[in-house]
């Protein structure tokens, strides 16, 4: 082993590394598809994805959409801290989507149909998918059914219970739910200030700095206290956890109720904001939940990674949707970050390379 | 003149990342001979046979078979060449039948369906002609470890193999099973097939083979002829010193009862039968006890149901007077002790750093925990430190170590400085030395019998005779989830030992269904 | 009642196909959880031969339109070999984005296609109306389609090729214990990439099967879940509120699994990638 190594030597640094090969390779692949489809716009159009809210006319319309894109960003932050956290203790959260859809018909039944405030919605939402990730726990701990069966299950059965209980409070003469600043103005997560800063963007709140909070306090738990030390030990090796009398199916059931709290919260982080309604007749899994595993993969694992990586998931993802519709399919977002996530699954190989690089630049000396 | 060597292996060199594997290593075996391969663990011995059997490339050195430079890329190459091999940890499929797993590789079909009769006749032929008895239709999951062993037997004469390997084949038998063993050999020989023996047992080279070419370290000590040397010369060239074969101890003198274990029985998981059937015994302060036995015949669910790790079906353990029978792992904490079987499994989360390890048992106490939940650093670290000191355990990078990256040996270091640290009065020992090369073994050998001078009571767990007879102060003989005989280690010898450990013979005290 | 069992029979082949393929993989030591993108691709290719064959022969169109949707399922499934057979990628994470990327990609290339046959076209829906009869033979109401013939003899030989075959006992002894099977000289590599290639196969033709039953059309923006076991519910249970019904095989499945995943026997090696260097 080469002790000195410096800068690149350093395993974050190698992290990083791989990452932004995942990305340049997922850019470059979704480059190639648009000039398949139409050469001459091909490269705004990529430019366009990638710089999103900066390609805005005027300087408040820039920070709007920035604003917009942020909204958007704490949820699917909450959704890949929810899959990362399962994923050090060794747990494939794939039903992060359902507790997603879960929170998402908790906090907006409880503030259209309740009349409750924020916080208590907030609340709510969290508990309803720590139940569906108890479920699955629980499923795993004492019935050994695979998380991500059950996961893929839950996903789509909470999708239609959730539709259903949505149907009454749902607007009357669209699919959407009513809209919630104007039912129940309370329940409106409060934007304390944060607004004027982008634009008067009223969808700008709480939820984005508090996301952050929670990024950072999950990293906390996971490499500094007794319960991540707990926790990743029964990620890394099962049954060393048991013979130190950890409880194991305690720990299963426990990571994936927080990983489902985190989704749910996630889910009232946007759907309190106003900025989206649901959809009561839609019939595919939220994105959300399968975007969040993306961010975390790319996010090397690592709960501040996420945070950087969850933005550029969003940002490309809305960076998608202003390229011209009429010629390119705004799907390719989608396909981009399908394919940085599948790329992923290369970061092993992606650091070995860097590592050998390194090896030989270190051997030439 | 040249003597007509079956094969030749010639300055074999094979470095892995960090090590040197084999370093200039000369090893030629005659046709019709039997000759041993011998040093400890670690010296290289697996590596070497890899390289012939076609599993590793050799970076420097030739391989020559009847004198012609042969290249061995891929275990297909060997098996063209006639080699074949029994590989130390079996290579069977489990949910596959004995036939199945012997024509594995070399079916024979028409139009790609198996014919599976053919197989099944020139396998039983097999078996009648050397004396392997098999079932060609049990799975193997069903059959004693010898009859795997005679699958793997069988499958390199299916293949017409001549020149056979067995890599450390007795280390799962008993010691009648062994006997057997030997005379197949000595019958293949018969049948003018040549074998290299691999083994870190002198007592059965001794026995068994013409000649001896030793390792240690990687490099080659030498070959000599059997006949011409004694065991005492052979540990000296694989040691490189003069060995200790006795452990040196006092005799025990048992206080209270630590352990005291009645009528404890555990369902068995695999089969119907009770994995542990009504054991009852107990060990003292100040004395070493050892369950001995053929691997498999209860002794890891026994283990598992003093330790918490399972939960037994009836009976009762008590550990300083006090009920543990079914209180959890973290319960029994302050009484049990536990060095486990399988240190990657159990004993260590090899992706934690060595301190983390270093607590794993203790972690949640108040000295290394904070009121409000956080691991307090600076005193794990310190912890960490002195144990890596105390107990000699050596590291790339002391407690910020990953485990992983540390030798077997000072994993297993760190596992006991871990449990003996604990300062309890019950140490449970399951095969503390498996694996280890003999300063380890030593070292650790010396220690658990000061920790019995200490006034521990000490259960050891152990597959190896030589550890059973040598460190314990009395002996339990477990046989098929029951113990069914009491020795004091002074009064008998290997011979009866091997007869209770194969169920030929029980001590009346120890009846049937009886505590 | 008559439509609701011509339902059944239908996916009930698109299962019994798709598991068949997914049993493949996982004998020899692959977990394929990207079976669902396989089926997508898989229609896909199907659904765009069908459009290009316009009125061919019967016999042409079910062989050109089979072996579209096999290819294509076949070719998809590499990305699952590639990444988790030669370079040890995790098999669920390559899973899940293949599952991801299959929607994305198929409804790009729908309207894609689309917009290549009439610019004004943004859709990503596919119709093969006429081309679909060449699948069906009716009698008297009954409406009988081939592919579940196919179905059938699919599962016959699949049956016989993995317990009767020499290369069924090799590709399980991959998936039981790859080591042992190295060292019978057996490219453990190999077989996994002819498991993961074989549930490409079936995976592709399952997806083709499924959107030809009961519809003429295909949205590629929903992908393949769902819809299906809409149907059928819709079908067994009249005009009741079909959100219930949805979520009924999905709920099914989880009790199914509950009790009796406690001691399934998956594979031994299933989805520990195959390092030659630890053995």
């Amino acid at each position: 082993m080469n002790e000195n190594k410096g800068f690149f030597g350093k395993p974050g640094v190698q992290t990083i590394m791989a990452s932004l090969i995942c990305i340049v390779i997922g850019l470059f692949f979704g480059f190639l598809v648009l000039l398949l489809i139409h050469p001459q716009g091909a490269w705004d159009s990529i430019v366009t994805i990638i710089l999103n809210f900066i390609t805005r006319s005027s300087g408040p319309a820039k920070i709007k959409a920035l604003g917009n894109t942020l909204v958007k960003t704490s949820p699917l932050l909450m959704c890949a801290l929810s899959v990362c956290f399962c994923y050090k203790v060794g747990l494939f959260n794939i039903g992060a989507a359902g507790q997603y859809e879960a929170g998402a018909g908790i906090a907006l039944f409880a503030a259209l149909g309740w009349g409750l405030p924020w916080w208590v919605c907030l609340i709510l939402a969290a508990l309803a998918g720590a139940l569906l990730g108890c479920i699955s726990g629980a499923l795993k701990a004492y019935r050994n059914v695979n998380e991500v069966i059950s996961g893929i299950m839950l996903n789509w059965i909470t999708l239609y219970l959730v539709n259903m209980i949505l149907t009454k409070v749902k607007d009357p003469a669209s699919p959407y739910t009513m809209p919630l600043q104007a039912t129940n103005p309370k329940a409106v997560i409060p934007g304390v200030g944060l607004p004027a800063f982008f634009a008067n963007n009223r969808y700008v709140t709480l939820a984005i700095p508090l996301a952050v909070i929670i990024a950072v306090a999950i990293w906390v738990v996971l490499n500094k206290t007794v319960f991540g030390y707990e926790l990743r030990a029964t990620g890394f090796n099962k049954e060393a956890a048991r013979y130190a009398g950890m409880a194991e199916k305690k720990n299963i059931i426990v990571t994936l109720a927080i990983g489902g709290a985190l989704a749910g919260i996630g889910a009232a982080f946007l759907f309190l904001t106003g900025y989206q309604q649901w959809t009561t007749t839609q019939t595919s899994v939220p994105g959300m939940g399968f975007n969040g595993i993306a961010a975390t993969f790319l996010g090397g694992l690592n709960p501040i990674g996420t945070i950087f990586s969850s933005f550029f998931i969003q940002q490309i993802t809305d960076g998608g949707a202003l390229i011209d519709k009429a010629i390119y399919p705004s799907q390719i977002s989608d396909l981009i970050s399908a394919l940085i996530v599948y790329l992923c699954g290369f970061t092993m190989f992606f650091r070995l390379i860097i590592a050998n690089k390194l090896a030989r630049k270190g051997g030439n000396k | 003149m040249q003597e007509p060597y079956a094969i030749e292996m010639l300055h074999i060199t094979k470095r892995f990342p960090g090590i040197i594997a084999n370093d200039d290593v000369t090893i030629q075996l005659r046709k019709g001979e039997i000759h041993a391969l011998l040093g400890e663990n670690g010296a290289g011995k697996s590596t070497l046979m890899s390289v012939l059997f076609g599993l590793y490339q050799a970076e420097e050195g030739e391989i020559r078979k009847d004198g012609k430079t042969v290249h061995i890329n891929n275990p297909n190459d060997a098996n063209e060449l006639g080699i074949g091999m029994v590989h130390q940890h079996f290579k069977l499929v489990q949910c596959f039948s004995v036939l199945d797993n012997i024509i594995l590789g070399a079916e024979t079909v028409k139009n790609g369906f198996l014919q599976k009769d053919e197989a099944r006749k020139k396998v039983l032929a097999l078996s009648e002609k050397y004396g392997l008895q098999i079932d060609p239709d049990a799975k193997i999951s069903d059959i004693t470890v010898g009859m795997q062993q005679r699958t793997e037997i069988l499958k390199m004469l299916y293949r017409d193999n001549e020149i056979l390997i067995f890599d450390e084949p007795t280390a799962v038998l008993t010691p009648q099973e062994i006997e057997e063993l030997m005379q197949i050999m000595k019958n293949l020989i018969a049948e003018g097939k040549s074998i290299l023996f691999i083994s870190h047992k002198l007592n059965e080279i001794m026995e068994v083979a013409d000649r001896v070419s030793v390792l240690r370290k990687g490099k080659y000590i030498g070959t000599v002829n059997v006949a011409d040397v004694d065991e005492a010369e052979l540990s000296r060239m694989m040691v490189g010193r003069d060995v200790q074969l006795k452990v040196d101890k006092k005799d025990a003198t048992p206080g209270d009862v630590i352990l005291e274990v009645n009528g404890l029985t555990l369902a068995s998981k695999e089969h119907k039968k009770n994995a542990v059937n009504n054991v009852s015994f107990n060990v003292r302060a100040g004395e070493i006890v050892c369950i001995a036995g053929i691997d498999g015949n209860g002794q890891t669910e026994l283990v598992y149901s003093l330790t918490g790790l399972e939960n037994p079906t009836s009976g009762s353990v008590k550990v300083c007077g006090r009920d543990i029978t079914h209180e959890s792992i973290r319960k029994r904490a302050d009484l049990v002790a536990h060095i486990p079987e399988d240190r990657h499994k159990h004993g260590l989360v090899l992706d934690y750093p060595l301190e983390y390890n270093m607590i794993l048992q203790r972690y949640y106490e108040p000295e290394f925990t904070s009121a409000a939940g956080f691991l307090k650093r600076k005193e794990i670290r310190e912890y960490s430190d002195r144990l890596i000191q105390e107990y000699d355990v050596r590291s790339g990078q002391g407690s910020i170590t990953i485990t992983r990256a540390m030798s077997g040996g000072n994993q297993q270091k760190a596992i006991i400085a871990r449990e003996i640290d604990r300062g309890l009065k019950f140490l449970i020992a399951v095969q503390p030395t498996r694996g280890l090369d003999v300063g380890a073994i030593e070292n650790i050998h010396a220690q658990l019998v000061a920790e019995r001078d200490k006034g521990c009571a000490i259960l050891l767990v152990s597959l190896e005779l030589s550890e059973v007879m040598n460190v314990s102060d009395r002996i339990l003989v477990m046989y098929e989830g029951e113990i069914v005989g009491e020795l004091d280690p002074k009064k008998t010898t290997t011979e009866e030992l091997g007869l209770y450990m194969a169920g030929a013979k029980r001590d009346p005290q120890f009846q049937k269904g009886r505590g | 009642m008559l439509l609701l069992i011509q339902y059944t029979l239908m996916f009930a082949s698109v299962l019994s196909l798709v598991a068949l393929g997914g049993c493949y993989s996982e004998h020899s030591g692959v977990i394929n959880l990207g079976l669902e993108g396989i089926m997508v691709m898989g229609a896909l290719g199907g659904a765009m031969a069908m459009q290009f064959l316009g009125k061919a022969p019967v016999i042409v169109t079910i062989f050109v339109v089979m072996l579209a949707a096999v290819i294509v399922g076949m070719i998809y499934s590499c990305l699952l070999g590639f990444a988790s057979i030669q370079f040890n990628a995790d098999q669920t994470l390559v899973g899940t984005a293949m599952n991801m990327l299959a929607t994305a990609a198929a409804t790009i290339i729908a309207r894609s296609f689309n917009t290549m046959k009439d610019p004004n076209n943004v859709s990503n829906t596919l119709q093969y109306i006429k081309q679909k009869r060449a699948f069906l033979v009716y009698f008297g109401r009954f409406e009988f389609n081939w592919f579940m013939v196919v179905a059938v003899i699919m599962l016959v030989v699949g049956y016989i090729v993995l317990y009767k075959t020499r290369f069924g006992l090799r590709l399980m002894a991959c998936g039981e214990n790859p080591q042992a099977a190295d060292a019978v000289s057996i490219n453990v590599y190999k077989m996994r990439w002819a498991g993961v290639l074989i549930s490409g196969f079936l995976g592709g033709l399952g997806g083709i099967v499924y959107i030809t039953a009961g519809v003429s059309e295909w949205k590629f923006e929903v992908g393949v879940a769902g819809f299906g076991f809409l149907a059928l519910a819709v079908m067994i249970f009249g005009n009741l509120d079909s959100k219930v019904y949805n979520m009924m095989p999905y709920i099914i499945s989880l009790i199914v699994l509950a009790f009796t995943s406690k001691n399934s026997a998956a594979p031994k090696a299933e989805g520990i990638p195959y390092d030659k260097s630890t053995r």
